[in-house]
């Protein structure tokens, strides 16, 4: 489980830079050492709204602010799973000096991932001969849904383009930007992809390497997140309640996938072999719309334009659960960085027992999920050990990252920050919010100091 | 054009499924019997229209031409009548027939239940159907767009599958509009029930329809027999194919026709359909099974309420073989498969006959159960030797419902007849009121206090609609339903003042609508016969309904959980999560 660099010397300090990305997360370690130079891992770089008092430019801020403080060198970048809200910054542009340009002139000597997006094990996965198995099956199941994706997206600029009038508009630009930037973000997923050197790329998972042990000398770091789909079966199967249903569900889910996905190839296809003629390529097309018809199909495409809504919609929640989760020890000090990681992700960590004994005694916990109700499991909660009323030197530290009133509505309980959460984080935790920067008018980060 | 008077015809459609086939090989087909009508080219009849537009290609179809479908002399034809497999999965015409018959077959089987015309649940007179609307796998009902939609997708080995080529996804799509005209109210948000009652339901008439086919149950006797190894050809009396006895028990026709019609079923489909025929077999009976969080999600609600059906129709087809000759430890197949069918179709008429029986608003599954039985006892005292009544509380009280009405000793779960003595029907006048909505307010005014209704409500007739049902001794049975609503605008501070729990965390300002009405069914004399009534200020259900509402996000603007039944089919095909640990 544990990588540990045997003999190096401890770092001594960290200090932790906490950026204003609105809704989003960003977030620059700065191991230091007595007797070497420091370590830098920037964890996730995205936003998807800033506060109105941020500048334009602030993710180029940010990213010059990263550059400056680890003087031109980062020493790993991990991107716990891809949001925009977490990997915008890493986009690039054509002029080349756009967050993600300034971020890979920084050279990362590791970057880390989760498995699911390891790009050979979806090339492997796809192939149509191979009955995959086990953790293929769900790269598999991914990989259908980014295809998925992807022909909604080029579907709904196609609808767009043949002018549907302004009735499914407003959806289609949804589809658009939500699926191509929210999901997508084609140029951020190659600039990580090559940003470091083909054998110094991490997909990770529970109980695997992370690979940062090398880069942080006397630092334990343990993957205790995504779990991959054999580990998630097993924790399944225990389940009191009838273990079959989740495996129909599995299998729904992935024949879901598996037909847009199929669909996605079908399309490309009949698009480049008969200029989209659908599975009729020699049918009869009336070229002339009949009267009778005239009031259904503007109707019919803004229906079909809502259902391409639905389908980024239900991906984009699926896309929280591939959350990295890293546990950071140093001596006494235990540092939790679980991305956005919901309870799906955490259940197997949940059940074992060891890992629960480690993990009540974590010192700083940067809250899941910008404070979403679904993220920071009530066990795990409950378990740390840290958590007091009273302000002492050990009390457990929180950051989240997140804006109110973006998302959920307090109504339902599902706003973001969920208010109960923060009450309990304010009530027992030295807590900090990026909000607070926004208070004090702009600001560009919070640093927070931890001494080893 | 020369005129037929030929009532109905005949026109070719898929049995189940493509993927359910012959002893041949070849693609199960049967004559699907309809009414006849004029047709249009589409094929365009006058309930439903067919438009084959593609949203995702941006292409209209052409139609067969109307001459298609009749000749000069008058003679109703079948265009596709052997058609060749090829033909079946190529040929979008036919396609677009197949929906056009299996929608009107749909539609003429709920009018013949009903004894009545059913409107759909959308102003106008027309559905439109869009047999490849799409390029996903996906199947809906639209009410804004007054139509159904079927998509297409790819499935294994590159072939493509149409969703609008199953009888049980056709079938299940008809029934929401269907259901949506006749109770237009259930798609509101209510309870757990409501939102599930509409899924549930359409999966229970879509499944028995496909069991009252005779094709489709010898199919599935024949895939039972052969996963039995039993070589059931082989054994004849002689020209009579047999069936062993044991292979026939409530447990083995779960196990061998269900499952295995479920097997054969086009597999790729289930990410359309769902997966509630296997369930119906394989999910645990449990009392309290609809208490659990996992089954607050409407479709997975809706399942309960499939097996419920299921089981019961398992039961009465294995009491119904009973009474069959033995040939020693034998059946014939063929009076095995009629049995099956017999009970499908009358199950399927109890069923939709008890739409009739149910509130206007705020349905449970408890109102549901009592208006099966109230409908049955209402042309057939006696459950009879095959005791589909008896079955059906036995089998849907292992899921923990239970009748909303206690009944009678003799007549356990239906409703209580009205005790309302109306003290103004002088005032009534009887023809009005079979048909008139303003002659049933008129009534509804007169013995506001009497009927339970609140005074300070806005109330309105939402339908009055004749009926006639023909009972199995061949007497007609004469009703008129009338569908009242109420409803109150608050604000959640008012809501202590009605004695209705406001759910905690919800603003006082917050706007607050409580529906409750009474479904009122007159006798042939103009009597009340029923009133099953729903009380706007009931404070325990609108109590419990605004906490079930608010707890899903109702009042919050994220209504996706309310949503029209495109995002709940799409829902059904993926996984939701129920958020446990939370804050």
């Amino acid at each position: 489980m544990a990588k540990k660099t045997a003999g190096a010397a401890a770092p001594t300090g960290m200090t932790l830079h906490a950026y204003q990305v609105g809704f989003g997360d960003c977030f620059l370690l700065a191991f230091h050492y007595k007797t070497a130079r420091d370590r830098h891992v920037l964890i996730d770089f995205g936003s998807t709204g800033l506060p109105p008092t941020a500048p334009k430019n602030q993710m180029t801020l940010i990213a010059q602010d990263i550059a400056a403080i680890c003087g031109g060198t980062l020493d790993a970048v991990v991107l716990s799973h891809r949001h925009r809200d977490h990997m915008s910054g890493f986009e690039t542009n054509a002029k080349h000096n756009g967050p993600g340009d300034i971020i890979r002139g920084l050279n990362p000597k590791l970057v880390v991932q989760p498995w699911t997006e390891d790009p050979k094990a979806k090339k492997d996965a796809t192939e149509p001969t191979k009955a995959p198995k086990g953790d293929a099956v769900r790269i598999a199941s991914l990989e259908a849904q980014r295809l998925a994706i992807q022909n909604v997206v080029a579907e709904a600029q196609i609808l767009a383009a043949t002018g549907t009038g302004d009735r499914d508009q407003r959806a289609l630009q949804s589809v658009v930007d939500e699926g191509m930037e929210g999901i997508l973000n084609a140029s951020a997923v190659k600039n990580l992809q090559s940003m470091a050197p083909a054998d110094k790329h991490r997909y990770v998972f529970h109980g695997s390497a992370s690979g940062l042990g090398g880069v942080l000398p006397g630092v334990t770091v343990s993957v205790l997140g995504p779990p991959t789909l054999k580990q998630s079966s097993a924790i399944r199967k225990e389940r009191p309640s009838d273990p079959a249903e989740f495996w129909m569900l599995e299998d729904l889910d992935r024949l879901f996938w598996k037909a847009q996905a199929m669909n996605a190839r079908f399309l490309t296809r009949s698009t480049k072999a008969n200029g989209n003629k659908g599975p009729f390529p020699k049918a009869r097309v009336m070229r002339n719309v009949p009267s009778y018809a005239r009031w259904f199909i503007p109707r019919a495409r803004a229906a079909r334009a809502n259902e391409l809504l639905g389908i980024v919609r239900i991906l984009d929640k699926e896309m929280n659960n591939t959350s990295v989760i890293l546990l950071l020890e140093v001596g006494s000090a235990r540092l939790l960085f679980p991305g956005d990681a919901q309870i799906e992700n955490w259940e197997l960590t949940l059940q074992e027992k060891t890992l629960m004994n480690r993990l009540a005694g974590v010192t700083f916990y940067k809250v899941g999920h910008h404070g979403s109700r679904n993220a920071t499991p009530r066990s795990l909660w409950n378990g740390f050990t840290n958590r007091s009323k009273q302000k002492r030197p050990t009390r457990l530290r929180t950051v989240v990252s997140t804006m109110a009133g973006k998302f959920g509505a307090a109504a339902r309980h599902t706003e973001v920050p969920r208010t109960t959460l923060v009450t309990a984080l304010k009530d027992e935790t030295d807590f900090f919010t990026t909000q607070q920067l926004t208070q004090k008018g702009h600001t560009l980060k919070q640093t927070i100091e931890f001494t080893f | 054009m020369a005129q037929t008077t030929a009532r109905t015809r005949r026109l070719t459609v898929v049995a189940q499924d493509p993927a359910v086939c012959t002893e041949q090989g070849r693609i199960l087909c049967v004559p699907a019997e309809i009414p006849a009508e004029a047709l249009d080219p589409g094929p365009w009849g006058h309930r439903v229209q067919v438009i084959d537009f593609d949203a995702t290609t941006n292409q209209l179809l052409a139609p067969l031409d109307a001459g298609a479908y009749l000749d000069r002399a008058g003679n109703l034809i079948d265009p596709f009548d052997k058609a060749s497999d090829r033909t079946i999965l190529t040929d979008p015409q036919f396609h677009a027939q197949n929906v056009y018959a299996t929608v009107t077959q749909t539609l003429a089987r709920f009018e013949r239940s009903l004894g009545r015309r059913v409107n759909w649940g959308f102003p106008g007179h027309q559905l439109r159907v869009a047999p490849h609307a799409f390029a996903d796998a996906n199947a809906f009902y639209a009410p804004n767009e007054r139509a159904l939609f079927f998509g297409y997708f790819t499935g294994q080995h590159n072939r493509t599958i149409f969703t609008c080529l199953s009888h049980d996804v056709v079938t299940h799509e008809t029934t929401h509009a269907l259901l949506d005209g006749i109770r237009t109210r259930f798609t509101d948000p209510s309870s757990p029930d409501q939102a599930a009652f509409h899924e549930g339901f359409a999966d229970c008439v879509a499944l028995l329809s496909v069991f009252a086919q005779r094709e489709v149950v010898e199919k599935a006797l024949q895939i039972s027999a052969r996963e039995k190894n039993l070589r059931m050809t082989k054994v004849q009396r002689g020209d009579q194919p047999l069936i062993p006895v044991d292979a026939l028990t409530r447990d083995s026709l779960a196990e061998s026709v269900l499952l295995g019609l479920a097997d054969e079923m086009g597999r790729e489909l289930s990410a359309v359909r769902g997966s509630a025929l296997r369930r119906s077999v394989e999910l645990e009976a449990s009392k309290t099974i609809l208490d659990t969080p996992e089954f607050t999600e409407p479709h997975r609600r809706g399942e309960v309420l499939v097996a419920a059906v299921m089981q019961s129709f398992l039961e009465v087809w294995a009491t119904r073989l009973d009474s069959l000759r033995r040939y020693g430890s034998f059946l014939n197949v063929n009076r095995v498969a009629e049995e099956g069918c017999a009970a499908a179709d009358y199950l399927l008429t109890m069923l939709i006959r008890s739409l009739d029986y149910t509130p206007p608003v705020h349905l449970q599954f408890g109102d549901f159960l009592s208006a099966v039985l109230t409908a049955d006892v209402e042309v057939r005292d006696d459950d009879g030797p095959y005791q589909y009544r008896a079955s059906l509380l036995s089998r849907f009280a292992a899921f923990g419902i239970r009748p909303a009405s206690p009944g009678t000793t003799q007549q356990p779960g239906v409703w209580a007849r009205s005790s309302v003595v109306e003290t103004t029907n002088e005032r009534s006048h009887f023809d009005a009121l079979q048909h008139d909505p303003d002659e049933v307010f008129a009534f509804v005014w007169e013995n506001r206090e009497a009927l339970k209704f609140s005074k300070d409500a806005y109330t309105r007739v939402l339908s009055v609609r004749p009926c006639v049902r023909v009972g199995p001794d061949g007497f007609v049975l004469r009703e008129t339903v009338a569908e009242v609503m109420q409803r109150i605008d608050v604000t959640a501070g008012e809501l202590a003042s009605l004695g209705v729990k406001r759910p905690r965390g919800m603003t006082a300002p917050t706007p607050v609508t409580l529906n409750g009405g009474s479904t009122l069914i007159f006798d042939e004399y103009g009597r009340l016969k029923f009133e099953i009534h729903n009380d706007i200020l009931d404070k325990k259900r609108q109590s419990a309904r605004l906490q079930y509402l608010f707890d899903s996000g109702y009042f919050d603007g994220d209504t996706a959980a309310f949503r029209p039944f495109a995002e709940m089919h799409r829902r059904r095909s993926v996984s939701a999560a129920v958020p446990h640990q939370g804050w």
